[in-house]
C-alpha cells in the first residue's frame, strides 16, 4: 500500500472517524483506524462495536492495500505535521507503515487488520432519503434530553419515527422529555420507527453538517441502522426495548400559562441559577403578570430577579432543576416561550407558539 | 468503684518537640451496662444481683450488668441462652422511653463542654475537647470532670477514653471497663495499641479476625508490622484502612451532625408466625416507620432490605436497589412485599422480620416523569408525618399495616 494525501485532508478524515474509535482498549484492534486503499480511492474506518464510521480520505493511491494504524497517535501526529504532502506506505510483508511528510518520518507498527471487524452490508435499495437540514435540526433539539445513565439503556436512545412527510424524534432521561416533529420529504413507503443511540445521532449531526449533501440516506434493519451523508457512513446498533409512550406522559389540560420573552427568560435564569449549584432547584413564582425567579444556596447566599410575563391562572410557585429548564427554553427556538403548568407537583410544559416542539419537565418539590 | 489510667512512659503531657495545637483532644465516652444501670437506679434493690435487660418475651439480651456478665451473659445473646447460663438473674423487658431520656440528658451534659459532640448511639459519644483548655483547664481534667458529672447527675457509670483521635479514644474507653479512665498521650498511640488483641480495633469482626489470624496476626502490633502493600493485596481498600488503624492514626473528624448510613427496624413476634397476612402487615408497619425516619432526616434511600429470621434462627436478608433514590412509603411497600414474597423460601414459621433502608443520599426531590404519582404520595406522607409528630407514632396507620 502506498498513498499520497495532504495534511489537511488527513486531519479532516481522522476527525470524522475519530469519535468512533474505542476508548476502552480491551480489544486492541478497535483502538485503531483501518486505512484501505483501493482503485476507487482511500477510506478510513473506525468502530467501537456500537457505532462505526467510514469516511473517504482525499488522495492518490499509488499501490493498493490496507493497514490498521493506532488511531490516537496517528491523529496527534497528523495535527502536528507541516501543511504539506503526506505519504503513507506499507512495504510488502512489513508489519509497519511509514508516514512521511517533508523531512519527518514516522514508522508506525500496525495492528492486525484481519482482526478488524468487517462493517455489515446494508441493502441500500431498501433505505430512504430525508432532507439533511431538517433531520439534523430535529436531532439537535431533542438528543440532549436523552439519558446518560447506562442502567436504563432504552433512555440512552432517541425514538425516531419517520413517515412520508414528517419526522418525529423523542428523547427523555425521565426528568424531562423532548418531542420534535418536523415536516420533511422522506421517501418512505410506510411509517417506520427505531430507537437510535443518542450518541450516534449527535455524531451524525457533527459529521454531516460539514458534508456538502442535501439529503441523508437512511437504511434501517431489524437491529442496526446506517446513515449516509455524502460519502460518509455511520452505522449504529439499534436499542432494543420499549420506549416510554410520550403521549401518555404529556398532560392534555393545564391550569395556567405564562408567555415570556425567551431570551430575557434565559438570561435571568442563567444569572439566578448561579446560586443554585448542583441539583438545587430554582424557584419560579408567577403572580399577576410578573415572574420572579429565585434561588438560594445555604453556604453562599441568595438571588432573585423579576420579569414581566403574560400570565393566566392562579398564583403559582414551582421549582425546577435550572439546567433542565434552560435546555428546554433553548430548544424552543422562538421569540416567545410558552410555559404551562398544572400544579407544583405535576410536570410543566415548555413550547413555542406552534406545537411542533414540546419539552416536558418534572418539577422539584420546594422546601418550606 | 475502681479507676484505671493508662500512662505511657509516665508522661502525661505532649512531647515538647510537638506544638500543642497540632493535636486534637478527642474523648470517647461509653456508659457502662447502660440499660441495666438505669434499671438499678430505678430499683436500688437490684444492685448486687445479675440484671439482664432484653426485648420482649423471647428476644435477645440488650444489656447485662457486670454481675450477669460473670455468668457468660452478653448482649445479642438469645434470652433463652442467658436464662440457662444465669437462671437466678433478674430479667427485665426494658423501658426504652426512660433510656432515651437518660441519653438526652447525657448528651446535654456533654454539649456543656464542647459544641463538637458526635452521638454514636444511645449510650456512646465522641467529644472533641480541642481548644477547651482556656475555658476548663487541662483536657485530662475536663474529661475527668465529665465523668464525675455524669456520675453525680445521672448516677450512671461511664468509661472515658482520651486520645488524639476517634479510633484510639474508642479503644481507650474500652480498655478498662467499667468506669475506666484511659488517657493516651500524643505520640504513644501505636505503643498503646500494639499489645492489644487485633479484634479490639473497630471494624475487625469475626470474619476478618479469622483471616488475620491465619496470617499470624494476633495483636495490633503484629498488624502494624505487616507491610501496607501486603495488606492492600489481601484486603484491598480495607487493607489500607487497617494499616492506618494499626499505627493509631485516624483522620475522621468529630462531626456533630451524625451521618446516617442506614435506617432500619425489626420486630420479634411474641410467637412464631406463619400467616402471610400478619407477616405482610408487619412489614408494611415497619416500612412506614423507617420511611418516616428517613424523611425526618431529610434523606432519600436507594436500597431497601428485608430481613427474615425463621423459627430455627436461620436468617436471610434480601435487598433491592432502586434506580433513583426515593422517600415515599408506597414505593418501598411495593419493594418490601416483593422482596419478602421472593425471599421467603422456607416453610418454617417466622420469628423476626426487619426492614432497612440504606444507600442514603440527601433528598433532592427531583421526581420522575414516569412515576407522576410519587410527588402526590409524598405530600400525603408528609401530612401523615405531621399528624404523627403531634399525636404519636400510632395516631394514623395504613389499613394494610393492621393485622
Amino acid at each position: 500500500m502506498r498513498i499520497v494525501t495532504s495534511k489537511a485532508d488527513l486531519v479532516e478524515a481522522l476527525g470524522i472517524v475519530g469519535r468512533a474509535v474505542s476508548t476502552r482498549s480491551s480489544i486492541q484492534v478497535l483502538t485503531g483506524v483501518l486505512v484501505e486503499a483501493e482503485g476507487a480511492g482511500i477510506t478510513l474506518t473506525a468502530t467501537d462495536m456500537e457505532i462505526s464510521v467510514r469516511a473517504p480520505l482525499r488522495g492518490v493511491v499509488e499501490a493498493t492495500g490496507a493497514a490498521v494504524l493506532p488511531a490516537r497517535i496517528l491523529a496527534e501526529i497528523a495535527k502536528t505535521l507541516s501543511p504539506r504532502e503526506v505519504t503513507l506506505e506499507r512495504k510488502a510483508g512489513e508489519q509497519q507503515v511509514d508516514l512521511s511528510c517533508g523531512e519527518a518520518l514516522f514508522s508506525l507498527r500496525i495492528l492486525p487488520a484481519e482482526d478488524f471487524p468487517r462493517l455489515p452490508l446494508f441493502p441500500i435499495e431498501e433505505g430512504f432519503t430525508v432532507a439533511k437540514e431538517s433531520f439534523l435540526a430535529t436531532v439537535d433539539r431533542v438528543a440532549a434530553s436523552a439519558s446518560r445513565d447506562e442502567t436504563r439503556p432504552v433512555l440512552m436512545g432517541v425514538l425516531v419515527q419517520v413517515a412520508k412527510n414528517v419526522v418525529r424524534m423523542v428523547a427523555t432521561d425521565s426528568y424531562r422529555l423532548s418531542v420534535k416533529e418536523t415536516p420533511v420529504e422522506a421517501s418512505v413507503k410506510e411509517k417506520i420507527q427505531a430507537i437510535v443511540p443518542a450518541r450516534c445521532l449527535t455524531e451524525l449531526s457533527r459529521v454531516a453538517a460539514g458534508v456538502a449533501a442535501d439529503s441523508i440516506t437512511v437504511v434501517p434493519t431489524h437491529n442496526q441502522i446506517l446513515f449516509q451523508a455524502g460519502e460518509v457512513l455511520i452505522i449504529s446498533r439499534l436499542i432494543d426495548g420499549q420506549f416510554p409512550n410520550h403521549k401518555q406522559l404529556i398532560p392534555e389540560n393545564f391550569e395556567s400559562e405564562a408567555i415570556a420573552d425567551r431570551e430575557e427568560f434565559m438570561e435571568s435564569l442563567k444569572r439566578v441559577s448561579l446560586l443554585a449549584p448542583k441539583s438545587a432547584p430554582v424557584r419560579l413564582q408567577f403572580e399577576g403578570n410578573t415572574l420572579t425567579i429565585s434561588a438560594q444556596s445555604q453556604d453562599v447566599g441568595a438571588a432573585r430577579e423579576s420579569m414581566p410575563v403574560q400570565y393566566q391562572g392562579e398564583p403559582l410557585e414551582i421549582g425546577f432543576n435550572p439546567d433542565f429548564l434552560l435546555a428546554g427554553a433553548a430548544g424552543v427556538e422562538e421569540e416567545d416561550l410558552h410555559m404551562r403548568f398544572i400544579s407544583p407537583l405535576r410536570p410543566g410544559l415548555l413550547r413555542g407558539q406552534a406545537d411542533d416542539f414540546l419539552y416536558l419537565i418534572m418539577p422539584i418539590r420546594l422546601g418550606e | 468503684m475502681c479507676e484505671h489510667m493508662f500512662v505511657y512512659n509516665g508522661s502525661m503531657s505532649t512531647p515538647p518537640s510537638c506544638p500543642r495545637a497540632s493535636y486534637r483532644a478527642v474523648a470517647h465516652l461509653d456508659l457502662d451496662a447502660f440499660f441495666a444501670s438505669v434499671e438499678e437506679n430505678l430499683d436500688p434493690s437490684l444492685r448486687g444481683q445479675p440484671v439482664v435487660v432484653g426485648g420482649g418475651e423471647r428476644g435477645v439480651v440488650a444489656t447485662a450488668n457486670y454481675i450477669a456478665r460473670r455468668y457468660g451473659v452478653h448482649s445479642a445473646m438469645p434470652l433463652r441462652t442467658a436464662r440457662r447460663l444465669c437462671p437466678h438473674g433478674v430479667y427485665l423487658s426494658g423501658n426504652h422511653h426512660l433510656y432515651h431520656r437518660y441519653s438526652k440528658q447525657l448528651m446535654a451534659i456533654l454539649r456543656g463542654y464542647s459544641p463538637l459532640v458526635e452521638q454514636v448511639s444511645l449510650d456512646e459519644a465522641y467529644v472533641d475537647l480541642t481548644g477547651t483548655e482556656r475555658l476548663f483547664g487541662p483536657v485530662r481534667r475536663t474529661a475527668r470532670a465529665i465523668q464525675e458529672e455524669v456520675q453525680e447527675q445521672l448516677h450512671l457509670s461511664i468509661s472515658v477514653g482520651l486520645a488524639t483521635n476517634k479510633l484510639v479514644a474508642k479503644v481507650a474507653s474500652d480498655f478498662r471497663k467499667p468506669h475506666g479512665f484511659t488517657v493516651v498521650p500524643a505520640g504513644s498511640e501505636a505503643a498503646f495499641l500494639a499489645p492489644l488483641p487485633v479484634q479490639r480495633l473497630p471494624g475487625v469482626g469475626p470474619a476478618l479476625l479469622g483471616q488475620l489470624q491465619d496470617r499470624g496476626v494476633r495483636t495490633v502490633g503484629d498488624l502494624a508490622r505487616v507491610p501496607e502493600r501486603l495488606l492492600r493485596m489481601s484486603f484491598g481498600e480495607w487493607g489500607e484502612m487497617l494499616a492506618t488503624a494499626a499505627r493509631g492514626q485516624d483522620h475522621r473528624r468529630v462531626s456533630p451532625r451524625e451521618t446516617v448510613k442506614s435506617i432500619s427496624r425489626e420486630t420479634t413476634f411474641p410467637e412464631d408466625v406463619g400467616d402471610a397476612a400478619v407477616l405482610e402487615a408487619t412489614l408494611i408497619s415497619l416500612c412506614e416507620d423507617v420511611c418516616r425516619r428517613l424523611r425526618r432526616r431529610r434523606l432519600e434511600a436507594r436500597t431497601v432490605t428485608v430481613k427474615i429470621r425463621y423459627s430455627d434462627f436461620v436468617t436471610h436478608t434480601c435487598s433491592h436497589t432502586l434506580l433513583p433514590a426515593r422517600d415515599v412509603d408506597e414505593v418501598f411497600f411495593r419493594e418490601v412485599l416483593a422482596l419478602f414474597r421472593q425471599g421467603r423460601q422456607r416453610r418454617y414459621r417466622i420469628r423476626l422480620l426487619g426492614v432497612g433502608l440504606s444507600n442514603l443520599v440527601p433528598r433532592s426531590w427531583q421526581d420522575d416523569l414516569f412515576d407522576q404519582e410519587v410527588p402526590l404520595l409524598r405530600e400525603l406522607n408528609m401530612k401523615l408525618d405531621l399528624i404523627r409528630e403531634k399525636y404519636g407514632k400510632t395516631a394514623v396507620r395504613r389499613g394494610a399495616a393492621q393485622s
